[in-house]
């Protein structure tokens, strides 16, 4: 997900009432095993699923791996870096 | 410091997972398979006591080998479109993965045809999800001659 996101972000996430838009990034768990969560970003909304892609497709395992993921696995949008200090901002 | 252990984030998501290649042919099980066929048959004609016991030792490592090669076909390529539109991959995948313990522990020539029929019904598979064109690097006209 870089250069939205780097490894060692400290992110706020909100749990979201509403389905997930396109460009949002969202925290889902993963299709494939639920225990890990990941961060990617919405590229396409439809039939109770999404499509989530990294934002380096040449480096990034997201739904080309493992296709659509449903709206039930989406967790939460990530809302807003509070660190490292450098790089707070919000993330939309 | 205090102020970073109260901020300090309690879960982890990862925005990075792993470098899939792509590349996924359920031939490299077949192979591992092959292996284990042509390994009980050379023993079954050895009268060579330590060759007999490499034999098993070497099978045994083939038929693990083939048991990962189906697990990844299983867990990394076939996708939940794959197994809506050919249901029996699960039960394919999960009866050659028990296969191959069979093998391993077998000097039963039929227990590794078995194994190979179970890793050709997984192909077909495969060729019709179109692994070939989806998964492989294509090779020059004169390799394929």
């Amino acid at each position: 997900m870089e250069p939205a996101l780097r490894a060692g972000d400290w992110i706020v996430v909100s749990s979201i009432s509403r389905p997930p838009r396109v460009g949002e990034i969202v925290l889902a768990r993963d299709p494939r095993d639920p225990q890990n969560l990941m961060l990617k970003r919405v590229a396409a909304v439809a039939d109770g699923a999404c499509t989530l892609l990294g934002d380096r497709p040449e480096e990034s395992t997201d739904s080309r791996t493992f296709g659509p993921v449903p709206l039930a696995n989406v967790v939460a949008r990530a809302l807003f870096r509070y660190g490292p200090i450098g790089r707070i901002g919000w993330l939309w | 410091m205090f102020l970073t252990r109260v901020l300090k984030p309690t879960v982890t998501a990862s925005a990075h997972c792993d470098l899939p290649c792509g590349v996924y042919d359920p031939e490299q099980a077949r192979i591992e398979a092959e292996s284990c066929y042509k390994i009980i048959e050379k023993y079954n004609a050895s009268n060579d006591e330590q060759f007999k016991t490499r034999a098993i030792v070497i099978k045994e490592e083939r038929a693990e080998l083939a048991k990962h090669h189906i697990d990844v076909l299983w867990s990394d390529y076939f996708k939940p479109e794959h197994v809506q539109k050919n249901p029996e991959i699960t039960e394919l995948c999960w009866k050659a993965a028990k296969q191959c313990s069979k093998v391993k522990g077998s000097l039963d020539l039929a227990e590794a045809k078995t194994l190979l029929d179970m890793i050709d019904k997984i192909a077909d598979v495969w060729t019709k999800a179109g692994g070939p064109q989806a998964t492989r690097v294509a090779k020059a006209a004169a390799a394929r001659a």
